[in-house]
């Protein structure tokens, strides 16, 4: 399967049943099948006029309980992040996926990891969160994606599917791995059957009166804390023994596991760390890690961005270096791994 | 049957005078003369002074972004179609921010009840000018007068055929519940402006500018002809017509998803074995 199309059908599985979108290259497969597929599943695939609409209507069905998502690729991304705030702030579940293109302003439709800072420290406005995950295969566009609708529920929060044009582009195996049927229909949400004099719901992100707002932060970054100790998630390989180890996410993690594997040929003592949700970021392997005295190489499709969060998770304990290609550039296994000989 | 009591919301912060007491008296009378309960439908608002109608109301309140209370309206119709929707918004908020929007959520149709506050003005950010701000106007932002020529949304909204286009005023408080109810029983997208006097900060269209411009309808007027309808929309100025301008039926959005019209989207049992037998007849 495609890794965009590895993203729509797992969604279905997932039970998500509401799709708003608007066109962008690298991410039309997943608009395009969802657009067929929906309707088989008795679920609604709408195309929005702009992105700013697409999230807002995801900010509607989600509110009725329904599992919703939607995506884009970069600049639409950028254009839904006023949304993004107010979904993280009225607690809403909900599947934002952004199959990343090189940036800044149109750029091109090629790979590029330009999107983290934008994804992993808010990006709209306020003091809030998402869940970040990075698959790096097809397999994991297919995991995820399941993963990502059962976080969000159970968080009652945003949740961004971070790709790229490759994992999106690209055709592999893929193991269906089974998923749960779910009961849809939630407490809180407008969705619940209600009778004369109940309790109206209401969904607001105004909060004026004093403490009010400053409680609902308290309250959010305590689920984050929460989020953090739970949900982290990451990939060792061959860290043991390394004197050195890449630290890598997403398409790059991929690439650079070839060029462990090249160099541990040669017998180069070479390893990688590999977040699989960049927030929670998993920090406390990266301060063991660097308290072991091994070296860290950040190596990213952008111009140093989780660099800065390795830099802060080892604390001073070891050396932390970087090698990236902002974007429009992709690099190959080879070229990671004279990287990582210099370094060694 | 509900009474006006079960409507009973916060004390507005509006200022005293402001066409929105009104609005907000015509339109709880409505509700109660159409027998809703307050559980039975939607508020989806911006932000506004018109956005914080819902605050001073009690029933589900869905209060979303500014500019967007439409994409939100749409969403939730899809997700359960069953609740009627209403948005309220102001002429900023849905002309401006929310432009494209409205464009959009007249072409598709969907079973929305749009009732606009139409200050003529930015209320809540105390007095810049609107998209419906006249021209020539002096305003906050722009004190050597108005530059541009202001939106004419009745003439906008025939001309993208949308199947029901009302003005009311809030000084006539009659009539405005007679649209209000026409527009709760029209079954498609309805947009009713509300010329709404802002008593702080439109110090040109006030009460008396309204009261002296504004007439009925008459019996003999036809509303399905369009050609007249638009004709009646471009007058504005020494008279203004208020009642009900176009009405049409075209088919609305959520009847062309047959399967939602008996189970709404988020009463839809979730089928795994079905999910799968589709998906096996696409790639075997
Ligand atoms: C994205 C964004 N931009 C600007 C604002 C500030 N703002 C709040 S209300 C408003 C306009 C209000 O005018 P209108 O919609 O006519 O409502 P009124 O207050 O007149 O009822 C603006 C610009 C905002 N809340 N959000
Ligand atoms: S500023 Fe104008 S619109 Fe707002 S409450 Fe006062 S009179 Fe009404
Ligand atoms: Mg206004």
């Amino acid at each position: 399967m495609q890794g965009n199309t590895a993203i729509a059908e797992s969604a279905i599985q997932a039970g998500c049943r509401f799709y708003a979108g608007y066109p962008i290259t690298p991410q039309n497969e997943i608009p395009e099948y969802l657009s067929w597929r929906m309707p088989q599943v008795k679920g609604v695939f709408i195309q929005a006029e702009s992105e700013i609409a697409a999230v807002n209507m995801v900010y509607g069905a989600s509110a009725c309980g329904v599992r919703a998502m939607t995506s884009s690729s970069s600049p639409g991304i950028s254009l839904m992040q006023e949304g993004i705030s107010f979904l993280a702030t009225a607690e809403l579940p909900s599947v934002i996926v952004n199959v990343q293109r090189g940036g800044p302003g149109l750029g091109n439709i090629s790979a590029s990891q330009a999107d983290y800072f934008q994804a992993v420290k808010g990006g709209g406005h306020g003091d809030y969160k998402c869940i970040v995950y990075a698959p790096y295969s097809v397999q994991e566009m297919w995991d995820i994606t399941q993963l990502a609708f059962d976080t969000a529920d159970r968080y009652r929060t945003p949740v961004i599917i971070l790709a790229d044009a490759i994992l999106g582009q690209m055709t592999e195996p893929l193991l269906k791995n089974k998923s749960k049927p779910l009961n849809q229909v939630k407490d809180w949400s407008f969705g619940r059957k209600r009778k004369s004099g109940d309790k109206p719901v209401v969904i607001k992100t105004l909060h004026t009166k004093e403490g009010e707002l400053e409680a609902l932060n308290y309250k959010l970054f305590q689920k984050y804390e929460t989020i953090k100790s739970k949900e982290t998630l990451f990939e060792q390989y061959l860290v043991d023994d390394a004197q050195l180890v890449a630290v890598s996410f997403g398409i790059s993690a991929r690439i650079s596991k070839s060029a462990v594997n090249i160099l541990r040929k040669q017998n180069y003592k070479v390893g990688l760390i590999r977040p699989i949700t960049l927030f929670p970021f998993p920090s406390e392997i990266i301060h063991e890690t660097a308290s072991l005295g091994k070296r860290l190489i950040s190596i990213e499709l952008n111009m140093g961005q989780m660099f800065e969060d390795i830099q802060i998770s080892s604390q001073g304990k070891t050396e932390v270096y970087f090698y990236g290609r902002p974007g429009g550039g992709v690099f190959t296994p080879s070229e990671i791994a004279d990287v990582l000989k210099r370094y060694l | 049957m509900p009474s006006l009591d079960d409507y009973k919301g916060k004390t507005p912060a509006w200022c005293p005078g402001c066409g929105n007491f009104s609005i907000l008296k015509v339109f709880k009378e409505a509700m109660v003369e159409l027998g809703l309960e307050p559980h039975q439908f939607l508020i989806v608002s911006g932000i506004g002074q018109a956005g914080k109608f819902p605050h001073y109301l009690k029933c589900h309140t869905f209060n979303g972004l500014h500019g967007r209370s439409l994409p939100v309206a749409t969403g939730f119709r899809l997700a359960n179609n069953k609740m009627p929707v209403i948005v309220v918004s102001g002429d900023g908020d849905c002309y401006g921010e929310g432009g494209n929007h409205l464009l959009h959520g007249i072409r598709r149709n969907l079973n929305i009840k749009y009732f606009v506050h139409d200050n003529q003005i930015y209320g809540l950010t105390k007095g810049q000018g609107s998209p419906t701000t006249m021209e020539g106007m002096p305003t906050k932002n722009l004190p050597f007068g108005v530059i541009s020529n202001p939106l004419n949304p009745l003439a906008f909204a025939i001309a993208l055929n949308c199947t029901f286009v009302a003005r009311g005023f809030a000084g006539d408080q009659e009539q405005l519940r007679f649209i209000i109810k026409e527009a709760m029983n029209h079954n498609g997208f309805a947009l009713v402006d509300i010329l709404q006097p802002c008593v702080s900060f439109n110090k040109v269209n006030t009460y008396e500018w309204y009261k002296e411009r504004v007439y009925h309808l008459d019996n003999t007027y036809d509303c399905r002809n369009r050609v007249l309808a638009f004709e009646k929309a471009l007058e504005w100025g020494d008279r203004i017509p208020t009642g009900i301008l176009f009405r049409c039926s075209r088919p609305v959005f959520e009847e062309k998803i047959p399967f939602i019209s008996q189970t709404p989207l988020k009463d839809q049992p979730f089928e795994i074995e079905k999910v799968n037998k589709t998906l096996k007849e696409f790639f075997v």
